[in-house]
């Protein structure tokens, strides 16, 4: 249910551990071995971001934005996606009208050309067992952006990180809360012209979660010398890390899964690392040949 | 068709995993209504217990069905239904996509609370037993606040769709009209803009409120009290109909309301004056006291004075109420299990505050669970719901004691093929009284 995240079919039906996601894409892989062999596709987050394209987070943004869709149903549209491929192989499907009905499903009120659409619908929903509510990290992002004060900045940040994240396994595997207290870490941490760049983050972010899980109270390094000759830069620098200190402090309060968030950082990082690898055209071209070779995009 | 398809969905299309036909054989027909036709059933498999089937129309019908898109409310129902588990909320088994058509199963329950109404209007008349009426209304507002804490609106709550299991269990069904109230991702006005049959439907909706609350949810089980202790609809107003796609003021049913709960005042209701129908409210014509007497022809337009102005917001509900409890303790026979005269001023007490006209007063779910009408506890013992600190026992069983039974579901024969049927066009085959309620959707009817 909206309230009760705990007992939600979300949680009882569509929460895996790396093994089990890993599992269970072994056997839809394994089911068509001749099909994957024959067309060999992408990493799935790169899929994923192409995918992410097509429903139109992205500035890029194409079927979704050209709809003006709201950001939610997006991330519900994409989550519904995720879902699917966890039980169908891809290679069986056509992916552009899967995605179409994604939308369509998370829609509510979008009116399309229904026909071959419909039957997908009803395929899709089977294998979502009618599971359709999801619960999304963006309710806690937006409670816990006044309770932290965060500033505009940081809140934009974090809510694409939010967005981001639909493009990687973390919601099959993470609760939305998990989700929304890392992207508000790595919002607090991440500096994209920082020296060492991604890894530099990352042990931004690892330290301040360290410090959380064994709970010891934060000590800015010797800051509280500088007393006279601070730069305005020195400044700024000393206020970001106390907020995350004290944000530090707040998980541990919270008596959060750290170790979940732990993991959700390296993910998330290891994202933004494989996005720059991330070829749209390669993409594309593999996605289309398997759909024009099997006929998947007539009807 | 090819069963051996495998690219579904893709090529060859859609073939449901199972069948609905491999796994329950139905054995007569439940009821029909906009929406589709119920089917109750067996299972096949060795399913325990029996089944309600329904199934969703296809939107078009004819020769050949087409894929049209499940519809919104569908959807919906379908989504919260699977996501719902609680004892007093029908659960839902499993659903079935297949051949364009959507079958949900749900448990399938004995009896509801209209076709129990409608018993005991039989000759000879007798009042439901008070312990009967107290697990139910207990029951009931479990249910409820299970929804509401779990943000979900019922919104058309009725007798007809509150069941009871053979062995006392009140389920609340139907969710059809459904809907999540968390942050919606539409309003919740927009789409469909009448919600609740007309009898149960809260003074707020009946002024044009478009901010829908819990509490239309509490009204409609202060109405169905109303009817546990009466056998009528307390509020038995007639439909208007829709008119060129605006929605009528419902002067007939707020007036029916008027009579029993006299005109709502601001003085009571903060934010009456700015109700859109607030202005409809001065053509109603005020309740006129007879003493002993609630029903009455009203006269046609009586002016408002000054001096008749307190006596037309008073309350006759206190009136009404004693009216039926203590009405029926001699009539009613030594079978019946006693008399409503021991629900006493906590009843009244109770159905006042959940026939509360300012929505934000009226008592909540959980307010009402802990109303000392029930003990005060909020917690009944036959339920296995924290300790029995009440008084007196509520039963989870709201037949317990009970020396009759009540007649079983009437289920048709003539209709029993699931796959086929055609038109839904027949009523519900259960009560001779039912055709004389309203149609469940204005816009549909």
């Amino acid at each position: 249910m909206a309230a009760n995240f705990w007992e939600s079919t979300q949680r009882r039906h569509w929460q895996f551990s790396k093994d089990e996601l890993a599992q269970m894409r072994e056997n839809l892989e394994e089911s068509e071995q001749s099909l994957v062999q024959m067309f060999p596709l992408p990493q799935r987050r790169h899929l994923n971001i192409y995918f992410n394209q097509l429903t139109g987070v992205s500035e890029l943004g194409r079927l979704g934005k050209r709809l003006g869709v709201r950001q939610q149903a997006l991330a519900t549209a994409q989550t519904y996606l995720k879902r699917f491929y966890c039980t169908v192989e891809i290679r069986r499907t056509n992916p552009y009208l899967v995605i179409a009905t994604a939308l369509y499903l998370a829609l509510d009120s979008l009116t399309l050309d229904i026909s071959r659409l419909g039957e997908c619908e009803f395929y899709m929903i089977s294998e979502m067992h009618s599971q359709l509510i999801v619960h999304q990290p963006y309710r806690t992002l937006t409670s816990l952006q006044s309770d932290l004060f965060l500033s505009q900045d940081e809140a934009n940040l974090a809510l694409s990180i939010v967005n981001d994240h639909y493009m990687t396994d973390l919601p099959l595997l993470y609760p939305p809360h998990i989700i929304a207290l890392t992207a508000i870490l790595l919002a607090l941490v991440l500096r994209p012209n920082s020296p060492g760049g991604t890894a530099t983050n990352l042990a931004a972010a690892t330290a301040a979660l360290v410090q959380a899980q064994s709970q010891v109270p934060a000590r800015t390094g010797g800051s509280s010398q500088h007393t006279t000759g601070v730069s305005d830069k020195e400044r700024q620098q000393e206020a970001r890390l106390n907020k995350v200190q004290r944000y530090a402090g707040f998980l541990t309060e919270s008596n959060v899964d750290i170790e979940g968030m732990v993991d959700c950082t390296q993910e998330l990082i290891s994202f933004y690392e494989c996005h720059e690898q991330y070829n749209d055209k390669i993409t594309r071209e593999q996605i289309n040949r398997f759909v024009k070779a099997r006929g998947l995009d007539k009807p | 068709m090819d069963l051996d398809t495998h690219d579904r969905g893709a090529k060859g299309g859609y073939q449901s995993k199972v069948k609905v036909m491999d796994k329950y054989r139905v054995v007569g027909f439940i009821s029909s209504g906009t929406y589709g036709r119920v089917y109750k059933a067996h299972g096949r498999q060795g399913q325990p217990g029996d089944f309600a089937i329904k199934k969703f129309k296809p939107d078009k019908e004819g020769e050949q069905i087409q894929y049209t898109g499940i519809s919104q409310s569908a959807i919906r129902e379908m989504a919260l239904c699977s996501e719902l588990r609680h004892d007093n909320v029908i659960r839902l088994i499993e659903i079935i996509l297949e051949d364009k058509c959507i079958f949900m199963v749900f448990e399938y329950a004995e009896h509801d609370l209209l076709q129990i109404i409608h018993h005991h209007t039989q000759q000879p008349r007798h009042n439901i037993p008070p312990s009967t009426v107290k697990s139910i209304m207990f029951q009931l507002l479990n249910g409820c606040q299970y929804l509401h804490t779990n943000w979900v609106l019922h919104r058309d709550l009725k007798p007809a769709n509150i069941m009871v299991t053979s062995s006392g269990q009140v389920k609340i069904g139907d969710l059809g009209l459904a809907r999540l109230f968390h942050k919606p991702l539409h309003s919740l006005f927009s789409g469909d803009k009448v919600v609740v049959t007309i009898w149960y439907r809260a003074p707020e909706l009946l002024l044009g409120s478009r901010h829908y609350t819990p509490a239309i949810d509490l009204w409609a089980v202060g109405c169905i009290f109303a009817e546990l202790l009466s056998l009528r609809p307390i509020f038995k107003g007639e439909e208007a109909k829709m008119d060129k796609k605006t929605v009528p003021f419902q002067r007939n049913q707020m007036q029916k309301i008027v009579e029993i709960m006299g005109l709502p005042t601001k003085e009571r209701w903060p934010f009456l004056t700015s109700m859109p129908e607030y202005s409809n409210l001065s053509t109603l014509t005020p309740p006129i006291l007879h003493p002993g007497h609630h029903h009455h022809p009203h006269h046609p337009h009586h002016p408002h004075h000054k001096s008749s102005s307190a006596a037309a917001s008073t309350s006759q509900l206190e009136k009404w109420y004693y009216g039926y409890i203590n009405a029926h303790a001699s009539t009613s026979s030594p079978a019946s299990n006693g008399s409503l005269t021991s629900l006493g001023a906590e009843g009244y007490r109770l159905l006042a505050g959940l026939l509360e006209y300012d929505p934000e007063k009226r008592l909540t779910a959980a307010q009402a669970l802990h109303h000392p009408f029930f003990g005060g506890s909020g917690s009944a013992s036959g339920m296995g719901m924290g300790n029995a600190s009440s008084t007196e026992r509520i039963s989870g069983n709201c037949f317990e004691g009970l020396k009759t039974a009540y007649p079983t579901r009437r289920v048709s024969q003539d209709d029993n093929d699931i796959r086929t049927s055609s038109l839904p066009g027949t009523k519900r085959s259960g009560l001779p009284d039912d055709s004389l309620r309203p149609v469940k959707r204005v816009k549909e009817a």
